[in-house]
């Protein structure tokens, strides 16, 4: 598993050179935007639960053969896997997002998944549209970008202070598009 | 490759939880002695072929007999391959200084370096030597703030500690 910094190290360590000039720039940014981080990995953590369960009930609004009988998500013992999986697939972003680096969730989660879900009758294109939706749960959470309006009763302003978040923003929805790329 | 964030994360993951707050408390530690840490990985960066060779040329002097018929560098490939290898050392201690622990020292200078110098008849003394010499020579604030030194002076006590 490597992080921002590690992964720099590898690759210099192919060409057998120091670390030093332009490539300390990239780290020098994550250290000065280290708060900014933390706070991003606390919304996605603080609102894991409500993440998840809005992605699932969501895939299932758009589908509802899902929890017909003989739907994936029938009966509740697979929805609860389903809704296992979701929460598994966040937890690996959220470290993702917190080494700045997606190896772990590579290595971890995304090796072999699609295979997994293939052999296992999962329908992959319905758990990539579920991450869809989580991506845009948390990055609308990431960015403060949520309003009362499509948040309904679930509504939550993350409380920090107000600045420009949109590296952040695309950065974990990288990892979301990561996911969704090995599935289907 | 072992760094405070790469634990943080394999704890979190061993128990299949979120990252907590003492988590992201220890991520936000380590960042906080980032910049020191950065500085001294970008000094020695750039002076990396002159420490390397001050270290060498110091090690060959207290050495001397080194350079004798029979001896580790008694011609001039085995002497470059000394320069070399402390060179190699110094990019290790670069790079523990970028990922702020002793990961890439450990994997990849400190492991079977005992067994490889038995093997070679090569005597660890030298490097010690070309070693100490640098975290003498080493100081604040010539060379780096007095923070990055300290840090950069800790990696070479843990390589001469682990040559010993």
């Amino acid at each position: 598993m490597l992080d921002a910094f590690s992964r720099t190290v590898v690759s210099a360590d192919a060409k057998t050179a120091p670390v030093g000039g332009s490539e300390l720039a990239s780290l020098r940014d994550y250290v000065r935007n280290g708060n900014k981080r933390l706070d991003a990995v606390n919304a996605i953590t603080s609102n894991a639960y409500c993440i998840v369960s809005d992605a699932v009930t969501g895939m299932i609004c758009e589908n509802t053969g899902l929890i017909q009988a003989g739907g994936n998500c029938y009966p509740t013992r697979r929805m609860a896997a389903c809704l296992r999986d979701g929460e598994i697939v966040l937890r690996y972003i959220s470290y993702a997002l917190l080494a700045g680096d997606a190896s772990v969730l590579d290595d971890r989660c995304l090796n072999g998944l699609k295979e997994t879900y293939i052999a296992l009758g999962v329908p992959t294109q319905s758990a990539a549209r579920a991450v869809a939706i989580m991506k845009s749960a948390a990055t609308a959470l990431i960015g403060q970008t949520n309003t009362p309006e499509n948040g309904g009763t679930k509504y939550r302003k993350m409380e920090t202070t107000q600045g420009d978040c949109s590296a952040l923003v695309s950065e974990a929805g990288s990892y979301f598009d990561r996911v969704i790329g090995a599935i289907s | 490759m072992k760094s405070v964030v790469t634990t943080v994360v394999t704890a979190a993951d061993a128990a299949g939880r979120f990252p907590s707050q003492n988590d992201l408390e220890a991520v936000q530690g380590n960042i906080q002695r980032a910049a020191a840490r950065l500085e001294a990985a970008e000094k020695l960066a750039s002076g990396l072929d002159n420490v390397t060779r001050e270290a060498g040329d110091a090690c060959f002097n207290k050495y001397a007999y080194l350079k004798q018929p029979g001896e580790a560098g008694d011609s001039q490939v085995k002497i470059d391959k000394c320069y070399r290898d402390l060179g190699h050392y110094l990019r290790l201690i670069n790079y523990c200084l970028i990922v702020g622990g002793t990961g890439p020292l450990d994997e990849w200078g400190i492991a079977g370096a005992r067994e490889v110098y038995r093997t070679l008849g090569l005597p660890t003394n030298a490097y010690i030597e070309a070693l100490t010499y640098t975290r003498d020579r080493a100081c604040a604030p010539r060379d780096m703030s007095p923070q990055a030194l300290n840090e950069f002076k800790s990696y070479l006590d843990y390589t001469i500690n682990a040559l010993s």
